[in-house]
């Protein structure tokens, strides 16, 4: 009769047990995303045709932006949806400048969040939408600077109202990034590569990076009184239909991980 | 009741006991070891097909996917090999980049390769539950093969 009374008891202690082992949490830390446009954005950088480019602003709207632990990791070349099998992601919409904190300014933090789970997040995602409110409204990249050469100067704002959403895999760089530790913060990293839309100087001419470049003349061919602000229906009826075409094709390469590949649609 | 506890004792020993008895063979004569080192052998190329002639290439070891285990350059083929560590199999990442192209690869290596980015590991408090567990279904047992049989 006694041992009956005490298995209740101790059966609802090992049920507990077992709750509480599933329920102790996993191991957690810190997971910062940012924003990257590179010293190309931060210092300015010389167009595949000359043209000395300095910004002041280059405002991005991010949304759904997501990190991802993937196996096997995810392959950006691929085009297959991403299956995370840990997934964090920030939940509101931000609208950043790239631009922001000069020269050496460090890379853009967007968001973080506190509680995500350790591990390797080896898989990035996110949308560029139109921006709701603010500097950028309507747009989901603004390009705001000047351009100077041969004693000419055109002071531009390019909008683009155009949606991507870009699926990347492992970031590519002097470090590797997203690995998470107990009680430890670690980053992600988006990353913008501007001289896609104007070609780089410093590379060479033949490079596909300067092939498949506008360059920044057709753009100060069409400005008038040193000034250009235009939208992508501006620019449509404007620039050449192959310089257009151009633009329209470089801008989903806008978004990388470092220096490796998303995919974007 | 005592019987069956010391039944269920003995087995639990010979089972212990048989885990931990190494199986010698005996043998003379020759003796021949060999082993087996697999190259791995990596082509960098740009998307157009040209080769990243002199791209700079790092590898990673899973036990420590942070630190290069190696680094080098391609050669003017793109091509560079290593032989990886076999004492550590799993999951051997290789990242190529030159002039702000880049691109890494993910090579399994050895059986059962383990997966690098696992979704975090047990805390401290779930092993001690854990532990405690284990003990309590020990204890269960051997309370049960103890338990007085009713006349």
């Amino acid at each position: 009769m006694r041992k009956r009374m005490l298995v209740l008891p101790i059966a609802v202690l090992f049920v507990v047990s077992i709750m509480l082992i599933g329920c102790a949490g996993a191991a957690v830390g810190t997971l910062q995303f940012d924003a990257n446009g590179e010293d190309f954005v931060r210092q300015g950088f010389v167009s595949k045709d000359g043209w000395s480019i300095d910004f002041d602003h280059v405002y991005i709207t991010l949304a759904d932006v997501t990190a991802c632990q993937t196996d096997p990791p995810y392959d950006p070349h691929s085009g297959a949806d991403m299956n995370c099998d840990v997934k964090i992601s920030l939940g509101n919409v931000y609208t950043v400048d790239l631009a922001e904190g000069g020269d050496n300014a460090p890379p853009i933090l967007v968001g973080e969040v506190s509680d995500a789970p350790v591990g390797h997040y080896n898989a990035i995602s996110w949308k560029m939408v139109k921006a709701p409110t603010g500097p950028a409204a309507g747009y989901s990249v603004v390009v705001i600077g000047t351009a100077e050469k041969e004693g000419q100067s055109v002071d531009f704002s390019i909008k683009v109202d155009e949606e991507y959403e870009y699926a990347c895999g492992e970031y590519v760089g002097d470090e590797r990034k997203g690995m998470l530790q107990e009680g430890g913060t670690a980053d992600v990293e988006m990353t913008f590569h501007f001289d896609h839309i104007f070609g780089d100087a410093e590379t060479p001419m033949d490079d596909d990076l300067n092939v498949s470049a506008v360059g920044f003349e057709p753009f100060a061919s069409i400005a008038e009184a040193g000034k250009l602000d235009a939208d992508m229906a501006e620019l449509h009826a404007k620039l050449a239909a192959g310089d257009y075409q151009m633009l329209v094709d470089i801008l989903p390469t806008l978004g990388h991980v470092g220096e490796g590949h998303c995919h974007c649609e | 009741m005592c019987m069956k506890w010391r039944i269920a004792a003995c087995l639990f020993f010979v089972f212990i006991l048989g885990l931990g008895v190494p199986i010698k063979a005996l043998a003379h004569g020759a003796k021949i070891e060999y082993t087996v080192n697999v190259a791995i052998e990596l082509v960098a190329a740009y998307d157009n097909g040209e080769p990243m002639a002199g791209a700079q290439f790092v590898v990673y070891a899973p036990d420590d996917p942070s630190t290069p285990w190696l680094t080098g350059f391609c050669d003017d083929e793109g091509r560079f090999s290593f032989v990886p560590d076999t004492s550590k199999p799993g999951i051997w990442d290789v990242q190529v980049r030159q002039a702000g192209h880049g691109d890494i690869v993910h090579i399994p290596i050895g059986e059962d390769a383990a997966v690098t980015g696992s979704a975090g590991g047990y805390t401290t408090l779930q092993i001690v539950l854990m532990a405690l567990c284990v003990v309590w279904g020990t204890v269960g047992t051997a309370l049960y093969f103890s338990r007085r049989r009713r006349a």
